[in-house]
């Protein structure tokens, strides 16, 4: 794994001396070279993952013993044991899990008789699930018995002086729960064989931040706690934002990373000083930001005025901070190297690296900097509003959920439907070898999902669709719901008509794909673009970019597909993928976004194509290069206002049509 | 200051009398215009130093890292350790590559020497003199000729951060 990690250090070194010297005779090799080394790393890591039953599987003997130890009778349920994680981590969570369990076993589950007393089955439960998430592994262990004694933690806590009397009666359960992650902390009465031997919560929570993971837990009284993990997937090679301030840089874990966004003049987010401490006012919530050059007393020049400095915003259990940085530079794959010991007293670096160009950065600790803001890791409790109000904008979509004969639910972004009409079953007329009903005075095209007008009642629903002028309806039996979820796709679609399915409120939904049936109904339409929305393309090697720009881009009312490199779209594009507008990296491995642009223009179809170039920083040479390559412009990758202002140059935003229709129907709706 | 020899450390490498003579030589270094002398066991490699990204919030002795051959060292400067000014700043400074308790160090010195092979027998006390913090950098004090040689403590010169001269 070293072995690897290091090839890719030199792999990464040999890029950026190649990216500054034209040399064409070494880029070929170097690229092959470059994906070969993926490849391997990609195989390596992928053989280092094992299914976490290797874990799981010796838990039943684990859970068997401490029950004929304790007196108890307990089952143990484990789910997601096919989750795979590295090989590595698995070890090193194998302590801090038996811990856990050993814990639920002798402190949270009670004992046979207390069971059958309190009306609980007398086996007690310990669950096990472990599942992926974002790039983590969460790890739940939990228990059906008494749940945490609150009183007994505060009483504890005061006695240890962890927190004073007065302080301790303003916090709330939830917060008093924390002290059990404190050093030393125990409130078992009597110590037995099984735990409380001096290895303590604090331990375990010690154990897992040590890999850059977080530990909280949940209780309720009479009905058991559950401690979730979360754990990263792998140690090794993770990307990082690499973020300058004052003449250093550092890098960020990206997988801490949610976004980075402007801290002034920008409306949507803007940072304010409150009595000396940093605040950060984005979309409606307000969280709390350090500035790097304050917390690390840098005294280099700034190397952006202050106005287009950013905010980091880093994730943090349920919550999140901001690090403010003078800018972004780059994201790097790195191979993170711990601290020496000598260093290790400085909590704000988890550890070190080795950069591209051969430089040293140290590697910023998002626990270490949420600590010197106050955050507290144990304190994580579900907070669903906050994490809610944090998600990047654009990640929730309206959907209209409806039924068309048998089969599944199926939805449709509600955004992309301008009515919804009652119609009687003979209405729908057949002409031409295709169905129509009289809208608004003309014929509309509609078709019949899933031939439901056969098998249906008599009143039938007609979805219409289309902004402009040719609009087509989509016939369904019954509309059942509006919600608003995450459109993530969770399996691709298998026929054409299916985008893909999802979970919508519990139950199993298809997304339908609308374009299919816009070919069938519209095709005229469909070709000349003028009944759908803008639909943009956006390419990005890095996939932090791609995810951060793509919903700025759709929730400014674009259709956003992206690709991740100039070959991927030239074959999507061979494919038969239309598109209006291409907004390309410029600096990406294989082709660059210049030679991309020129490429596509070779085709006389695309010579009106708008091309929108991106780079890190959008300066006056990056511009001239950009139009030089018969691009419309170049466009910071931060500067999403920007952005947008291009897009909407180039193409008009059909955004606010679409929101009050939207907001119309939703008035329909609620009467 | 008691005269008898110090106690060694339990970590480093402990000297005592009929170690093999490679294990007596120390390598020499120059700091501040004195001579000091390093134990040869620990010394990897002597490399000019490019490049240092400093460590905001660390103690001043450290210059920062270094990448030395794909690996990253801390480099220390011997002389803010030693508590004198660090002298002017120019390009490369010369650097000793040390290994310390499984860490990898660059010593920043202003002059690197010879090798000087211990003689036995001629360990002399720590001078009682000796201000106390530098007095705690030192391991051991030899007479080589007309000359005395100070050999450093790496154990406590490299103890940085936690262990800091008044």
């Amino acid at each position: 794994m070293t072995l690897v990690s290091e090839l890719v250090l030199t792999r990464n070194q040999l890029l950026e001396i190649a990216r500054h010297r034209a040399d064409d005779i070494i880029k070929a090799p170097l690229q092959r070279l470059s994906a070969v080394t993926t490849d391997l790393q990609e195989g390596v890591m992928h053989a280092r993952m094992q299914p976490i039953d290797r874990l799981f599987s010796n838990l039943p003997r684990l859970v068997r013993d401490l029950a004929n130890e304790l007196g108890k009778r307990i089952d143990i349920v484990t789910s997601g044991a096919d989750t795979e994680l590295d090989r590595q981590l698995i070890e090193l969570i194998r302590d801090p899990i038996t811990h856990l369990i050993r814990n639920c076993a002798d402190h949270g589950l009670e004992s046979p008789e207390d069971r059958r007393r309190l009306g609980k089955r007398e086996a007690g439960v310990i669950r096990i699930a472990a599942a992926h998430d974002s790039g983590y592994i969460t790890i739940e262990v939990g228990d059906d018995g008494r749940g945490l004694d609150v009183e007994r933690i505060r009483q504890k806590a005061s006695a240890m002086n962890l927190a004073s009397e007065a302080e301790l009666a303003r916090m709330s359960n939830d917060e008093v729960c924390r002290f059990i992650f404190a050093a030393g902390f125990s409130t078992a009465a009597k110590v037995t064989s099984v735990s409380g031997r001096g290895v303590g919560m604090d331990v375990v929570r010690e154990n897992i931040e040590a890999i850059g993971g977080t530990v909280s837990l949940k209780t309720t009284v009479g009905a058991g706690t559950t401690f979730t993990l979360k754990i990263p997937l792998t140690l090794a090679i993770a990307p990082a934002l690499i973020v300058r301030t004052a003449g250093h840089r550092f890098a960020l874990p990206q997988h801490a990373v949610v976004e980075a966004v402007a801290i002034w003049g920008e409306e949507s987010s803007r940072l304010e000083d409150v009595q000396g401490a940093l605040m950060l006012h984005i979309r409606e919530s307000v969280i709390p930001c350090i500035d790097l050059r304050t917390l690390l007393k840098l005294d280099g020049e700034p190397e952006a005025p202050e106005q287009e400095r950013l905010a980091v915003i880093m994730r943090f259990g349920p919550s999140a901070f901001g690090v403010v940085v003078d800018t972004v530079s780059d994201v790097q794959e790195i191979v993170v190297k711990p601290l020496g010991r000598s260093l290790s007293h400085l909590t704000v670096f988890s550890g070190n690296t080795i950069l591209g160009d051969g430089s040293v950065v140290l590697i910023l600790n998002p626990n270490g900097l949420a600590a010197h803001i106050g955050l507290d890791l144990a304190n994580h409790y579900s907070d669903a509003a906050q994490s809610k109000q944090l998600a990047p904008a654009g990640t929730h979509t309206r959907l209209i959920v409806f039924r068309a004969g048998n089969g599944p639910l199926k939805a449709l972004p509600l955004s992309l439907v301008s009515r919804i009409e009652t119609v009687a079953r003979e209405e729908i007329e057949d002409i031409d070898g295709m169905k129509a009903v009289h809208h608004l005075g003309k014929l509309m095209p509609v078709i019949d999902v899933n031939r439901c007008s056969e098998s249906s009642t008599e009143r039938l629903h007609v979805l219409v669709i289309g902004v402009g002028g040719e609009p087509m309806g989509l016939v369904v039996s019954e509309i059942v719901d509006i919600v608003e979820d995450a459109l993530a796709i969770e399996i691709a679609g298998k026929t054409e008509s299916v985008i893909g399915s999802t979970t919508i409120s519990g139950q199993a939904t298809e997304i339908i794909d609308l374009q299919y049936y816009m070919r069938i109904a519209r095709p005229d339409a469909f070709a000349r673009g003028n009944a759908r929305r803008y639909s943009v393309l956006l390419v990005d090697d890095k996939p932090f970019f791609r995810d951060m720009l793509a919903p700025v881009v759709a929730a400014a009312g674009y259709e956003v597909r992206t690709a991740s490199s100039g070959a991927e779209v030239l074959e999507l594009v061979k494919h038969g993928v239309q598109f209006d507008a291409l907004v390309t990296d410029i600096d990406m491995p294989g082709m660059n976004g210049y030679v991309l642009a020129q490429r596509l223009r070779e085709d006389p179809a695309r010579q009106a194509l708008p091309i929108i170039a991106l780079d890190a920083h959008a300066g006056s040479n990056i511009v001239t290069a950009a139009r030089a390559a018969g691009m419309a412009g170049a466009v910071g990758k931060f500067d999403r206002k920007a952005l947008l202002e291009h897009l909407k140059n180039a193409l008009g935003s059909d955004r606010t049509i679409l929101q009050g229709i939207e907001a119309e129907f939703l008035r329909g709706v609620a009467a | 200051m008691s005269l008898a020899p110090r106690p060694p450390h339990n970590v480093g490498p402990a000297p005592f009398a009929g170690q093999v003579a490679v294990d007596r030589s120390v390598f020499t270094v120059v700091a501040a215009g004195e001579t000091l002398g390093i134990p040869i066991a620990s010394v990897r490699t002597i490399f000019r130093v490019q490049g240092i990204t400093s460590i905001p919030l660390a103690p001043p002795e450290v210059m920062g890292l270094v990448n030395l051959r794909g690996k990253i060292v801390t480099a220390v400067s011997l002389r803010t350790r030693l508590g004198v000014e660090r002298g002017a700043d120019h390009g490369s400074p010369l650097a000793v590559g040390l290994e310390n308790r499984g860490e990898d160090f660059a010593l920043v010195v202003d002059e690197v020497r010879e090798v000087v092979p211990l003689p036995e027998n001629r360990q002399i006390p720590i001078p009682a003199n000796m201000h106390a913090a530098r007095a705690g950098l030192v391991r051991e004090v030899h007479q080589i000729g007309d000359r005395i040689l100070t050999v450093l403590d790496l154990d406590a010169l490299l103890d940085l951060g936690r262990h800091h001269p008044a």
